[in-house]
């Protein structure tokens, strides 16, 4: 009895040990994404703005370091300063999984 | 002789007087096959799937293909300038001139459009 306990305390920790720190959460993101960033990005990150990025299809962790910079202000931009310093370190994550995991509307194939 | 005269001041004041006004639709035109020729600098990293960036921060580069037009020469000028930061992104554009980030911009605007989403 005593094993077994043991034995599935051992194998709880495994998997807690095993999961990702932060795993992104897509919904969230999209949820996020259609409150903030949707009116000059697109919903989906197709922006229809010429001075406004395509976001969709874009990598992860370059999204993830753009709102980063925004929120921290090493990248200035007054309207992305005040959007992005209102999220969490999750909002960054789950927007960056949310646009980048849209159908792309950029590329690195030129 | 004097009236040739007077049309070239008038001419050269009209142009002093609608340079200010003028001076956004100056930019220069981006020339996508002029700027096909100029991407030595960019393919290195922004040509290869999902390169990374070794310094500062480990990163993939972004995507590029297919990007607005007038979001490329943006984020150009901003390198150029210093507002954005970036070593090797602030020396490449350093090196620049308008025409260059106008012809490379619509290059990589239109290119995208051929290969976006396979």
């Amino acid at each position: 009895m005593l094993q077994q306990t043991l034995m599935a305390l051992a194998m709880a920790a495994a998997i807690a040990a095993t999961a990702p720190a932060q795993a992104a959460n897509v919904a969230a993101g999209q949820a996020k994404a259609k409150e903030v960033c949707a009116a000059c990005h697109g919903a989906d990150g197709n922006s229809q703005l010429p001075d406004n990025p395509k976001l969709a299809g874009q990598h992860g962790d370059y999204l993830e370091k753009a709102l980063r910079d925004y929120k921290s202000g090493a990248r200035k931009n007054p309207i992305m300063a005040g959007f992005a310093g209102a999220l969490s370190k999750d909002d960054i994550a789950n927007l960056a999984a949310w646009f980048s995991s849209q159908p792309p509307a950029v590329t690195s194939r030129h | 002789m004097i009236k040739s005269t007077l049309f070239a001041t008038a001419a050269v004041a009209a142009a002093i007087a609608l340079g200010p006004l003028d001076a956004a639709a100056q930019a220069p035109a981006g020339d996508p096959v002029a700027g096909a020729r100029k991407t030595q600098m960019c393919a290195g990293c922004h040509g290869i799937e999902g390169w990374r960036t070794a310094f500062p921060e480990v990163y993939k580069v972004p995507k590029i293909g297919g990007q607005h037009q007038a979001y490329i020469v943006k984020a150009l000028q901003a390198y150029k300038s210093g507002e954005r930061s970036h070593p090797s992104m602030r020396a490449i554009a350093a090196s620049l001139s308008d025409k260059d980030m106008a012809d490379l911009a619509a290059y990589y605007a239109q290119s995208g459009l051929k290969t976006a989403g396979k």
